[in-house]
Parts: C-alpha cells; structure tokens; sequence
C-alpha cells in the first residue's frame, strides 16, 4: 500500500481507473510489469509524469516472444507514434482493450487496427497477404496466399470495393457472435 | 464393420451367454446315437458368435426400423426405444427360460463397450470448442461430481435416520455415500445418446458432454474409496484413513482414469491420423468408429433394458427409490447453479438461466451406474439388491422421462440451437490472428494464460511432434487456413457442377464463392454452405447430416479429378496390391483440385468468346464427324464443364469455316447474339439449346444450385468419364499445329508450357506469365495474341482483378474485360485476311485451356 502512493499521485490512479477497465490494483500490477520489461529506464516514481518510452527493441526481443508473428505489429498498433515505443499509458491501453470489460466494437476496432498494415483504414489484399504470411510463417506459397486472401475477401466484402471496410469488419464479427468471446485475457 | 465387432463383443457376451444355453435351445443336445451320426448339433462351436451375431442382428433390425417411422423417433430418443425394446425381449426371454438370461456384465461394459464410444466422441469431439471451455467443463465434473455424491449419499442418509425408508435397507452412512458417487455420474452415452437429437448449441453440448465424459474419472476413483471403506467397514475406519482417501482421490485422480485416457486418445490422435492417411482411408475409419460405437451403444441400451427384468436381483423400497430420484435432481440443479455462479464470475459469456436449467436438467444417468452398481459386493454391502434396483429406476427415469421430455423443453425454452456451418475462411483466419496476438500480450504481460500454453503447445507441435508422427507431404499441407480454403474450393467446384449451364452463361464467372454483382441476393460460400446443411456438426454418432455433403464431395471430386485435362500423365497403374496405396496421391489431388477449378473457370469465360463461330457451324456435316470422334467430352460439357480438348479442336475447325463463307452473316448473328451464345457451347451441342441457353441466361439472376440427387450413382451414370475414356489426348493435336502458321508456333508453344507449369504439381513457378497486370481494356488487333495472357492466366488474376478492383472500383472486372475482346472478334468478321491468323491462335489458346 505504502508503494503505491510512491508511485502514483492519487489523482493519476483515479485518472487511469477512469480511462481504462482496470482497478487500481491491476494497475498496479499492470505498471510493475511494465518497469520490469525496462527496469533502468522506468522509473519507480511516476508522481511527475515522466516522458518515458519502452523500446521496442526491448519488447520485442523478450524470448517468449521470439516466435510471434505479430509482436511488432502489436506493439506499433498500440504505440502512440506507431513506432512500436510504449509509454505506460499505451501499455495500459493495451490491456484494457483486451480486458473482458471492453465492449466488443472496440476490440473489433483495435483488431481492425493490427489487420491494416499499412494505416490506410481498410484492410487491403496486402494486408490480408502479410497476414496469412504471417500466420502460416512463409509456408505456402505466394500464389497461395494471394488465393486465400481473394477468397477472404470475397467472403467478407460487403460493398464489393475490393477491400475490407471497418464495417465489413464489424459485419463478419457479427455474423459469428462466438468470434471475439476468445479476445480477451484475465490480467 | 459389423464382422470386426464380431470377435470384439463375441468375447465377453459369450461368458453370459455360456450360462444359460442348455435351457435355451430344446433341440441342442442331438443325442448322439450309437452308429453312424448324419446330424451332429455343434452348437458349443458356433455359441459365442452366433450369439452375438444375434443381438447385433436384433439391434441393427431395431434400429433400421425405428429409422424407417421417422414420426417416432423425432419424439422418442433412440435411447428410450432400445431400452424399451430390451425390456420386451428380456421379457420374452423371461417368459420362456423362466429365469433372466442377459446381464449387462460390467466386464464386457467397461472393457468392450464402452471404449468404442468414448474413443469415437474423442476423435469427433471439436477440439477447440473443448479446451476453450475446459475450466468449465472440469468444475463441472470434478467438483460438482464430489458435491452430487456426497450431498446425495449424506442426504439419504439422513432419509433414512428420518426413518423414511423401510428399515429393511441396512445401510450406513458409507454404503450412502458409496451408492451416491456411483448414482451421481452423468453418463456419456446416455447424454450423447440423447443430446444428439436435441441440436442446442455448441458450448451447452460441450459442457455438459465433456462433464459426463470426465467425470467418469472422478466417480471411479470415488467409488473404489468408498468401496474400501466399506469393505473396511464403518468402525475400523479412523479419521487418518479418510486423509489417505483424500490423498487416494487426487492422486488418482491426477492420473487418468481409462475412459480418460481412451478420450484423450482419440482427441489427441485425430489431427496426426488424418494427415497420414489417405482420403479414403480417413472415410474408412470414421466409419469404422461411428459403426463401432454405434453398435455398442445399441447393445448397452438393449441389455440395460434387458436386465431390469431381472427381478431376482432386486428389491423395492419406494422410499429410497422416491428419494434418491428427488435427490439426484435436486442437487445436480443446486449443484449447477451454484457452480454456474461462481464461474460466470470468470465467464466472458456467461450462461444463463436457460443453459443452467438445460444443464442440469441434462444430468442423465446410464449404463456406468448400472455396471458400477452391479459390480458391489453383496456380502460387504447388505442393501446392495435395493441399490440396484434404485439405480435401475434412476437409470430409466432420466433416459426415458428425461430423455422424452429434454426436446420439448428446450424447444419452449427457446434454447439457443446450434446453427451448422463451417468455419468460413474469415473466421479461421481471424481466429488464429487473435490467438497469436494474444499470446504475444500474454507474453508482454508476463501472465502465463490460456493463450499461452495454447501458443507454447502449437510450437512444440510444429517443432517436434508434427515432425515426427506426420508423413512430410502431409506436414506441408496441413496448414489449416490452407486446409477451410481448400475445402471452400472444393465446394465451389461442386456447386460449379451442380449449376452446370448456369455458371457458365453470359456473365461468364460467377461462381457461387463470389458475391454475384448483379443479383442482391448473396451467394457467398458460406451462404451455400449454410443452405446444404452440411457443417461444424456437433453430433458425434450423428454421421448421416455430414455425409450426405461429404459423400458427394467425395464422388464428384473424383469425377472431377478422373475428367481431368490431365488425366493420361496421372493415370494411376490398377494395382492389386492390398499394401501399396499410392503414396502422394492425396499431395497431388490438392494441387489438381486448384488446377481444375482454375481452368474450369477459365474455359467458361474462354466460351463465351469462341461460341460464337461454334455455334454457327454445328451444323456442318463435318463438325459432325469432329464431335462422334470426342464425343465423350461432348457429354462432358451437357454436364457444365467444357473439356479444354472440346475445345480447341472445334474452333480449330470452326475457324475454317468462318473465313471461307458467311462473313457477313456470321458478324451480323454474332452481334446479336452475343450474349447469350455462351451458354450454348457448354450447354448442348444440338441447335434448339439455343433456347435453353437463353433460359439459363436468365435463370442466372437467382443461381440457386440444384441439389445433386443423393445417390451418387445416378451421377456416375451421367458423368461420362466413369465409362473408362481414359485416353483423351490433352496435348495438342496434329490437327491444331496444322492450322497455326508457323511463326505463330512460338508463342502458341509458349502457351502451352505456361499452362503446364500452372497445373504441374508444384505451382511455385506459375506466377511468371500470370504476374501480368491485366491489361488495358482496348487493345489492338496486332496485339490480339498477347491480349489473352491476363485471362490465360486466370486464377493468379483473380488476385490481381481484386487489387486492380481497388483502384478502378469496377464492379464487374470480368465481363468488361470480355467485352472489348468480343468487339475486337466483330472486327475481324469484317475484315477477313490478315486478322484471321491471330483469329487461330487466339481460338486455339482458349481452346487449349
């Protein structure tokens, strides 16, 4: 309890309880973690909102993540300035999208987000063709992939403009109300 | 089937079958007389199996009966009726032997019958949907198994202080407890038995069965407890023996218990199985298991009902009877809802009141109750003939009451039914995103979850497991997204039959997987997939609803494979070796299934191009010739396929034609009918098609596919390529290389190697010719061979049509691309000379496809 007050003002914590689906205490576990990853930049004492990012060299490099596929798209998604740095708030930010509390539109929003690899707001067929690269770790082909991603496209393209909307999104998330229950994580 | 069970159930029926023979048969004995003996009775040789063979016989009869009055069993589980029908003929047998002959003896219950239907729900058991609710499923048996012995046995128990049943039942609180943890068990095959036929959705299926298939474990260890403490008798027992029961408990329990072992079996084999083993082979043994657990399951309900006649070996005592009923039900429902409440504290979906009602309403009782109860020993337990009879009843009240009574009430509760369909591509793309994604903020966090084993696991499969049980070609296929697009493949190429003429009308490509432009209605895969009604389904003895789909896929498939382009190179050598399959087959038809519905594609939209002269010619005495030398693919192409050597022999020779006569008419014909002549070329081969063709033009607006009648041999008898025309040359003819001038050879040679790679095996190479942008829409005529390489190459440009899609947002990429090209042919008409050479060499490339 005493730590606590050390680390944040009362004020910051109700700040983050606010923004995020957290209670203090996961908060507190949440940022303990976070100054785990980066014991010598983070700061015990956040009273005065230091401007502090994780590298992403760091996160990335962290062995059990060696073979996700989709470490960095995670951390760029997330991070403020989509370079994969986090500050504690996007860290925060992170698992309170994943939380069971957050309302599905915005896990389907974030989803979205680390589908769309190129920032353009619509997942184009390049960004199904890296997904599926990734997914499969480079074992089909190219011309496979490319067949696979015509056919998710066709599936799921509502509008018909080639490429997937937010709201074809949505739509297909709808279709299979099962579908985001598995997005989630107990922190 | 029924022959491999033969000596798999001859074994233990044999044992009671053994005891009752003499009485049975009067005429068995056959004297023998002194001299020569003609009739011998050797019915001691044949007992065993003829027995068995007999109550196989009676139970398959039975149930192609209760099949056969459909209105019975869509309001009586199966289930009931073979107990039913068990406690007829047990009174048959009662009448005439005047004693009970068939047991359900435990030893052929727990070594015989019962592995077959549990190995067989692991194998089906969806595997995903399983270990995604898992702390469920285990709270529910292991927890709420504990809780429903010993609140039942302590519960009776204290019946009995009450003085509500009859003193004549010694018991003490021990043989309570003992009867209440072999009583509180949900049984497998009566849950599958009866869930099977109710449809409610997946997760409440899964609870509840996968509670009634793991609970076995923890009601077995529980009663071999109390069984020794019992055996020890209630004033030895010390309190330090109930600590080394505990301790019993979980170490037994942490090691698994047999039916837990044979489930984990067939759950953790099934990936590995079907990589390895061929198509064929994976149908065989999914038949084998269903026939197998099938037939067990028939037998155990036949002999439940048969040994309740039994009255020797039980007695009645209402109280007991009425309270152990009232009892199991009240506490499973307590039981429920209080575990439901402590786990939707954790659940992102949490069940509701109706799950819970289904749920604990669902908590039948079988044929491991009766075994277990059978297995007591008399003489340690006094009250055991009053148990037995107990649980006969319970048995019997939650089959049939409960049973009978399930669908009605989940049909008024409005339960949420399973709906059947298959993961589409999305979804399973999706899915596996989501798992990676949230492994890796597992990982950030540092929170060891659910995710993170599942993520830990699948690479210690990839890494070693995979490597070690899976043949390599198979490894390199069984990638799953590649595995839901292979099958939505297939289906396209199905449902591209099923339409036959349709698909191949004037818009030219729309097979059902795209959403067709011009009609509202959706017809995307998963749509037809949902129509068809094959699916996901949960059913696990349930075989008939996949079948019908799968069956079919099957048959066309190889139709499909067998009318190949390709046909002569795979010809595969008749072997008549019992030990030799052909080793890749399975690798090769993968690719070919791509490679044909690829070229079927593009032979559509090549028709709609070449029609037009064909059409026209027909007529000719010559044609005539051409199409009795081929007139196997002509039959092919009335069934919606247009073979690639129909093809290119016709307009071979219908290009003659159309530059020696008729310019004039034929541009003017050609003009207006444009359109629709496309179907006439795959259609039919005779003039009137030009109607129908039309017809189907128009029918095209609502493509609903027509069901290919179930019995596959009807379709064998269409499909041409069953008559043994395995020598249709695909390469080119003499004839064709005739025709093209010589300096067209080049690029016609070109052509066609190009389109062998696309279709040899490895397809790694295709994309060269096929990386091509799609061109320009109005190309000129000197360019007219090069014109038809984006739609030559037809299946990688569906991949670049959809990019290309994005930036011109033209709904309808295909057609319009055709248009030019069929103005670019009206020309030509015109102008006969210098163009009519390109003419061959455009025809005979589409032909070739």
């Amino acid at each position: 309890m005493g730590n606590k007050q050390t680390v944040f003002t009362h004020e910051q914590l109700e700040e983050y309880q606010d923004c995020t689906f957290f209670t203090r205490k996961e908060i507190m576990r949440l940022f303990y973690r976070y100054q785990d990853l980066a014991p010598q930049l983070v700061p015990l004492d956040y009273t005065s909102c230091p401007d502090v990012k994780v590298p992403y060299e760091l996160i990335g490099t962290m062995p059990e993540l060696k073979d996700n596929p989709f470490r960095q798209r995670i951390a760029q998604v997330f991070s403020e300035d989509g370079d994969g740095h986090m500050t504690l708030d996007n860290f925060l930010d992170m698992f309170s999208v994943m939380s069971e509390m957050a309302p599905r539109d915005l896990k389907a929003y974030y989803a979205f987000k680390i589908y769309d690899f190129n920032n353009d707001d619509y997942i184009c067929m390049w960004d199904l063709e890296q997904t599926v690269t990734k997914l499969t770790r480079g074992e089909l082909s190219a011309e496979e992939v490319s067949l696979v991603c015509e056919k998710v496209l066709d599936e799921a393209d509502g509008d018909h403009d080639g490429r997937l909307s937010l709201e074809d999104f949505q739509n297909m998330i709808l279709r299979a109300p099962d579908f985001l229950s598995t997005f989630h994580i107990r922190i | 089937m029924l022959r491999a069970a033969l000596p798999l159930l001859g074994l233990p029926l044999a044992g009671a079958a053994a005891a009752e023979e003499p009485t049975q048969e009067p005429g068995s004995p056959g004297e023998p007389l002194p001299g020569l003996v003609l009739f011998r009775w050797q019915w001691h040789e044949v007992e065993a199996p003829y027995l068995v063979a007999l109550w196989i016989l009676v139970a398959s009869l039975a149930k192609i009966v209760f099949h056969l009055s459909r209105k019975v069993t869509s309001v009586v589980p199966e289930s009931c009726l073979l107990i039913l029908l068990g406690l007829v003929l047990g009174g048959i047998v009662l009448a005439v032997a005047k004693k009970a002959e068939y047991q359900l003896e435990p030893g052929t219950f727990f070594l015989f019958l019962l592995p077959p239907i549990v190995l067989d729900s692991g194998y089906f058991m969806p595997s995903r949907l399983l270990f995604d609710n898992l702390g469920a499923i285990l709270t529910y048996a292991v927890v709420g198994t504990l809780w429903n012995a010993f609140t039942t046995g302590a519960a009776l128990w204290g019946l009995q202080q009450a003085g509500l049943v009859a003193p004549r039942v010694q018991a003490g609180l021990l043989d309570f407890l003992l009867f209440g943890s072999l009583i509180s068990a949900v049984d497998p095959v009566a849950v599958l038995a009866v869930f099977e036929e109710v449809h409610v959705n997946e997760t409440l299926f899964i609870i509840v069965f996968g509670e009634s298939l793991l609970n076995d474990a923890v009601t077995v260890v529980l009663y071999k407890v109390c069984n020794s403490f019992v055996a020890m008798g209630s004033a030895n027992v010390r309190a330090t023996d109930y600590l080394k029961g505990v301790a019993y408990l979980t170490a037994e329990m942490a090691s698994l218990s047999a039916i837990l072992a044979v489930t984990m079996c067939g759950l953790g084999c099934k990936k590995y199985v079907e990589a390895n083993i061929s198509h064929k082979s994976r149908t065989t043994v999914k038949y084998t298991m269903k026939t197998l657990a099938s037939c067990a399951e028939t037998v155990i309900f036949m002999l439940l009902g048969i040994s309740a006649v039994d009255s020797s070996k039980w007695a009645w005592d209402s109280g007991l009877v009425l309270g152990t009923l009232f009892f199991i039900l009240f506490f499973r429902a307590l039981g429920v809802v209080l575990q439901t409440w402590v786990l939707n504290q954790f659940r992102l979906v949490p069940l509701d009141k109706i799950d819970q009602v289904v749920m604990s309403y669902g908590g039948l009782r079988g044929a491991v109750a009766f075994a277990l109860v059978i297995l007591l020993d008399k003489t340690k337990v006094p009250a055991k003939d009053y148990f037995v009879a107990t649980t006969i009843v319970v048995v019997f009240f939650t089959v049939i009451v409960q049973g009978l009574t399930i669908k009605p009430l989940v049909k008024w509760l409005k339960v949420k039914r399973s709906e059947h369909h298959k993961p589409t591509l999305n979804q399973e793309l999706h899915e596996h995103t989501f798992d990676h994604i949230l492994a890796a903020v597992e990982d950030v966090v540092g929170h060891h979850g659910y995710h993170y084993w599942r993520d830990r696991w699948e690479q210690f499969d990839k890494k070693y497991l995979s490597q070690l049980l899976m043949r390599r070609s198979a490894y390199r296929i069984k990638d799953q997204i590649w595995d839901v697009y292979y099958r939505l493949n297939i289906r396209d190429a199905i449902s591209f039959v099923d339409q036959g003429g349709h698909v191949l009308s004037a818009t030219g490509l729309t097979l059902p997987s795209m959403p067709s432009r011009n009609s509202v209605a959706e017809t995307s895969v998963t749509n037809l997939l949902r129509e068809s009604g094959s699916g996901a389904c949960l059913d696990l003895q349930v075989i008939d609803t996949v079948r019908s789909g799968r069956d079919r896929e099957d048959a066309v498939m190889h139709h499909l494979l067998c009318g190949g382009l390709y046909k002569p190179r795979r010809r595969y050598k008749a072997s008549c070796s019992r030990h030799f399959i052909l080793d890749d087959a399975q690798e090769r038809q993968d690719k070919e299934v791509f490679q044909q519905n690829m070229k079927r594609r593009l032979e559509s939209f090549k028709s709609t191009k070449h029609n037009i002269c064909f059409a026209k010619s027909k007529p000719r005495p010559r044609k005539a010739g051409c199409k009795k030398k081929n007139g196997v693919a002509n039959t092919a192409a009335t069934n919606g396929k247009s073979p690639g050597d129909l093809g290119f022999r016709d307009t071979a020779a219908v290009i003659l034609t159309v530059e020696s006569e008729e310019d004039e008419e034929e541009s003017d014909s050609s003009e207006t009918e444009k359109d629709d002549e496309g179907i006439i070329f795959v259609a039919r081969a005779t003039s009137e098609v030009l109607q129908e063709g039309k017809v189907s033009g128009s029918l095209e607006v609502c493509p609903s596919p027509r069901i290919i009648p179930p019995s596959p041999t009807c379709a064998e008898k269409e499909l041409p390529w069953k008559s043994g025309q395995g020598d249709l040359v695909v390469y080119v003819s003499s004839e064709t290389t005739k025709i093209v001038p010589v300096d067209m050879q080049m690029g016609w040679n070109q052509s066609i190697s190009s389109l062998e790679s696309l279709a040899s095996p490895s397809c790694t190479q295709a994309p060269t010719v096929t990386r091509l942008p799609p061109r320009p829409l109005a190309a000129e005529e000197p360019q007219a061979p090069l014109e038809l390489r984006p739609s030559f190459a037809f299946p990688p440009s569906l991949a670049k049509a959809g990019r290309s899609r994005s930036e011109s947002s033209a709904d309808l990429p295909r057609p319009q691309e055709l248009q030019p090209l069929m103005q670019h042919e009206d020309q030509s008409h015109l102008s006969p000379g210098t163009a009519s050479s390109h003419w061959c060499i455009q025809f005979n490339r589409g032909g070739r496809l």
